[in-house]
């Protein structure tokens, strides 16, 4: 009672004092950083940049203040000897409890103020996609908390210490852990969360959610620290051990101490947001696993009931099996570590069955033994909040669903038959969806989806047949629209949210110059899509990528700022260039890639169409710059590598050291060291017309059914040219 | 209210013995002056009562019931005023009351308020801020809170430290009003503040209690002890302590207290200090 009583009082003593409202003007000021000096989200959104960026820069800049503050307003009652005072009137540990709720709601009110100051500047930053309660969560849960959390983690080492110089090298140290060492763990880094991109046109809840479930994690830790501090505060003239015996003696204070840290440990632990995939990501066993004798898949079906509010996916999938091999059998599928299997059941009788604790690429094996029978229906519920691979756990937000977007990927959508291979038919599979009716429902591929039953609670159940293991499913707040280029129609979808950017932008016309482009150089898509093509903005993820009938454009490559960039003149982001030749190179033709030395790939004939493309669009001295020369200086950079001089020793680091380097330097080869060898055999060629020549006739080529690739040699004997003759030393 | 000390000890972390088995009852009404040299436990005294220390043995009764185990109850019933003590610089004299008539609880602290600032002459100052103030002001601002509330005890260490004389005694006269219907502790090494307004003393050196009575009753233990002569005329005498020289036309008048005075002093009436200043010689000696 005396607390509440007093709290008040010392709120309105801290808002007397000058330093307090410095520190919240500061506090207030320091998104500018985001703008400026400090940008942990990388994606090119709006939300991004002018969102995400100045709301962790107030996060990071005010949890350190508040964190000074603190240290500051604690030491200030000793060093002035104000304490004396008190400490005769209000014992030490409500006046420490008091504290420490007026300094909270001191940094809990400058959220507030930074909120009032932010909103109109965001909003005239952000402009058309900006939204309230993006800007409401982004504020509440990337900044907000950092602030308390600052005061807690200060107010702890005071109380340890009583000293104000150590209390600051050990905030200091606090802070600076989570700015460098655990910057990059998701759930340690407590001051600066783990953000990589907001999305402007679709939702972010999966990501704020992680957040908030780091920042609760670290609001326990540290508030069980702050208890354990707590019993330390000196009274009756005692030391540290002589205080610490005499507040032990109240037991609930310890108990409840002890139990915020135990929650938080657990918290840590349980984590829900990511599984436990092997970070070594050259494991292939769940792709290795030895097909079944005899039984084979003739077809499955998957109901899935997403909860668009709460995140969750609740399905249940069919499969029905042909074994013939007269014994029983044991069935493997992936699914989502996140998910729980509720009953497996064959032809109807209950089956017993494990979930492996091994977890690899985003998926745990699920095993049950079908019987011995010829014809074995195997059912399989399964639900749960699906998880995010940990390799990429600084990147969550892919598993995104809300009533707004929604991702389900292969073993998320529903579980994946790993060791039983097709018939004849291959794998057919009608999977249906239930989804607020507000949303539309796209199969990545050619499959069309179409509603079969609306029911009364606002939700539709789509349909659609698809033929694969897997499988991508998206469904979001989409407007279609149908565009007749190069024979094909494109069906380009794109978030309601952004159909003044794209209106303004006239994207469409933009789509229909590209497939013109291709198909009047290269000729007409030839796999089965029935004439249609998929365009599908997605939610931000880092790029794009495509399958027979659809390409992934990612929404970031269609912010207003990059629509808008004069310098790359009117058509939308070069990416959705990239990712619609790849519907030639890649597709059209596909190329091996089992041999990771050769720059060989569909990436390099990709990237000098998309040079082409830009060139005849921006203009030579634009494509040159931001093509030919930033090729040149990577392979430059590259021949100059340490590496590629001395593979000897790459090959002698471990495993993990190795993986980033050759990723790194493949992707010099594929993306800048081909293009460049392509550019030069132009050259040689005589020019981009016998260079074009050349492509249309190996695009159109007559494919050979035991290796339908498009290989190197064909490239250069279509050119009429040896490797040497691309040697670019 | 009564308070009654019993047996208690103090000894610091570091081995510094504070007090020494020091027992004595204090009762309302009364001023109590608490007297004794640098050094000799008087702060420790004052902050065990106040619980700001827990002694080492013995114990402190308030009102029957121990000390350790009402500390919260005592502080709502206390005035305090430590002889080191801070202020809220940015705060104004009326907000600093205001700030601790809330943290003690007070049901009307406006009336509280206006009535501390009055008798501590600040009403001038009210609306200043603290970081403005002289040292004496800052000492009244001390004894304002102290004071805020009329609370039934009132402890203060060295209240007069920092006063000119005019204040020091109108402050004197203030405690010894409170003290009609209070307990108040007046620890002071300054004498006159006691001698004027206390009606029982306490006299401690080196952790030891070496008197406890009413004024009158040590004064009259001095009796025969205190004495005047002429420098000159003085030889060196061991267990003579001389209290005061004074330079007159005639040559330095010297005073001294002693267990036994030297035939060329003439004996004196003793003042509080002269007694004062007996006992501790005494205990020196001893």
């Amino acid at each position: 009672m005396k607390t509440i009583r007093l709290f008040p009082l010392e709120l309105r003593r801290l808002l007397q004092s000058r330093l307090t409202w410095l520190i919240a003007l500061l506090a207030v000021l320091s998104p500018l950083a985001g703008l400026t000096l400090y940008k942990p989200a990388t994606a090119g959104t709006m939300l991004s940049n002018y969102l995400a960026n100045p709301a962790i820069a107030g996060g990071v800049a005010g949890g350190i203040l508040f964190g000074l503050l603190t240290v500051f307003e604690l030491n200030r009652a000793a060093r002035s000897r104000v304490d004396v005072l008190v400490d005769a009137a209000v014992s030490p540990m409500s006046m420490a409890l008091v504290r420490l709720l007026a300094l909270m709601a001191a940094s809990l009110l400058t959220l507030g103020l930074t909120m009032l100051v932010w909103t109109p500047v965001s909003w005239a930053l952000i402009g058309s996609v900006f939204g309230g309660v993006d800007y409401l969560l982004a504020y509440l849960l990337l900044m907000g908390p950092a602030l308390p959390l600052g005061v807690l983690a200060a107010a702890s080492a005071y109380q340890f210490t009583r000293r104000a110089d150590l209390s600051l090298v050990l905030f200091a140290a606090f802070a600076a852990l989570s700015l460098t060492v655990w910057a990059d763990d998701w759930q340690l880094c407590w001051l600066n969360p783990c953000v990589w991109a907001l999305s402007d046109d679709f939702s972010n809840f999966r990501l704020f959610r992680s957040v908030a479930y780091m920042r609760l994690s670290w609001l326990a830790a540290l508030a069980g620290v702050w208890g354990l501090s707590y019993l330390c505060i000196r009274q009756y003239g005692k030391g540290l051990f002589g205080s610490l015996a005499r507040n032990l003696r109240r037991a609930y204070r310890p108990v409840i101490a002890l139990l915020l840290l135990a929650c938080s440990v657990a918290a840590y632990a349980a984590q829900p947001m990511v599984d436990q995939s092997n970070l070594d990501q050259t494991a292939m066993s769940f792709y290795e696993l030895p097909y079944l004798e005899g039984v084979t898949c003739s077809q499955r079906t998957a109901q899935v009931y997403p909860d668009t509010n709460a995140g969750t996916v609740t399905g249940r999938a069919t499969y029905r099996f042909q074994n013939v091999s007269g014994q029983a059998q044991t069935v493997a599928l992936g699914i989502n570590p996140g998910y729980t299997i509720s009953s497996v059941q064959a032809n109807g009788a209950d089956l017993p069955f494990s979930v492996g604790d091994y977890q690899e690429y985003n998926e745990a094996m699920l095993q049950a033994t079908i019987p011995a029978e010829e014809e074995v229906e195997l059912t399989v519920e399964y639900s749960g909040f699906p998880q995010e691979d940990r390799n990429t756990s600084t990147m969550q937000g892919r598993k995104e669903i809300s009533p707004e977007y929604l991702c389900l990927e292969n073993a998320a959508l529903s579980p994946r038959l790993m060791n039983v291979l097709p018939d004849e038919g291959m794998y057919p599979a009608t999977i249906e969806i239930t989804l607020p009716s507000s949303m539309t429902a796209i199969p990545f591929g050619t499959s069309e989806a179409k509603v079969v039953s609306e029911h009364q609670d606002g939700t539709a159940t789509w349909r659609y047949e698809d033929n694969g293991t897997g499988g991508i499913l998206y469904a979001g707040d989409y407007i279609r629209q149908d565009i007749e280029a190069g024979g094909l129609t494109i069906q380009f979808y794109y978030g309601r949210k952004h159909q003044s950017v794209m209106e303004a932008a006239r994207a469409v016309d933009a789509v229909k110059a590209v497939v013109d482009y291709c198909t009047k150089h290269y000729g007409a898509l030839s796999f089965g899509t029935g004439g249609a093509l998929k365009l599908i903005q997605s939610r931000v993820s880092g790029g794009g990528y495509a399958t027979a009938g659809a390409s992934l454009l990612d929404e970031a490559d269609f912010t207003a700022a990059n629509l808008s960039d004069s310098g790359k003149g009117a058509i939308p982001g070069e990416v959705m260039i990239h990712e619609l030749v790849h519907q030639w190179w890649g597709l059209g033709n596909m190329f091996d890639t089992s041999d990771d030395t050769s720059p060989w790939s569909a990436e390099g004939l990709t990237v000098y169409t998309t040079y082409r493309i830009v060139k005849a669009l921006y203009g030579e001295d634009y494509a040159r710059e931001h093509y030919v020369d930033q090729w040149q200086q990577s392979v430059d950079d590259y021949y100059l590598n340490f590496y590629v001089r001395h593979p000897e020793y790459l090959a002698s680091l471990p495993e993990d050291k190795q993986l980033p380097i050759t990723n790194s330097l493949t992707y010099v080869r594929q993306y800048c060291e081909m293009p460049l060898k392509i550019l030069k055999a132009e050259a040689l060629v005589g020019g981009e017309e016998a260079m074009d020549a050349i492509l249309s006739r190996l695009f159109n080529r007559e494919l050979d059914p035991a290796y339908p690739y498009l290989t190197y040699g064909e490239f250069l004997d279509a050119c009429g040219l040896t490797e040497e003759d691309l040697n670019l030393g | 209210m009564e308070i009654n000390i019993q047996n208690i000890s103090m000894t610091y972390p570091n081995g510094k013995q504070a007090l020494k088995d020091l027992s004595f009852d204090l009762h309302t009404p009364s001023l109590i002056g608490l007297l004794g040299p640098n050094g000799a436990g008087k702060s420790t005294l004052m902050k065990l009562l106040v619980a700001a220390l827990l002694p080492t043995s013995g114990s402190i009764l308030v009102d029957g019931l121990p000390l350790a185990k009402t500390d919260r109850l005592l502080k709502t019933r206390l005035g305090y005023l430590p002889q080191d003590f801070g202020l809220f610089d940015e705060l104004t004299v009326a907000q600093f009351l205001d700030y601790m008539a809330a943290l003690k609880g007070l049901r009307d602290p406006k009336s509280a308020i206006r009535k501390a600032i009055r008798v501590v002459n600040l009403e001038k100052k009210a609306k200043s801020k603290i970081r403005t103030l002289s040292g004496g002001q800052r000492q009244r601002v001390g004894i304002a809170q102290a004071l805020l509330g009329d609370p039934p005890l009132l402890i203060f260490d060295e209240p007069t430290v920092g006063l000119d004389p005019e204040e020091r005694i109108h402050f004197r006269n203030l405690f010894s009003q409170a003290a009609q219907n209070r307990l108040v502790l007046l620890s002071t090494h300054i004498i006159e503040d006691v001698q004027s307004v206390c009606n029982q003393l306490v006299v401690i050196d080196r952790g030891r209690v070496l008197f406890t009575g009413t004024p009158a009753a040590l004064i009259e233990a001095a009796s025969g002890h205190v004495g005047a002569f002429w420098e000159q005329e003085a030889a060196q005498e061991d267990g003579l302590h001389i209290t005061a020289r004074v330079n007159t036309s005639g040559g330095i008048r010297c005073r001294a207290v002693a267990d036994v005075l030297p035939p060329y002093a003439q004996q004196e009436e003793p003042t509080l200090e002269d007694a004062y200043l007996y006992l501790i010689s005494r205990e020196a000696v001893q």
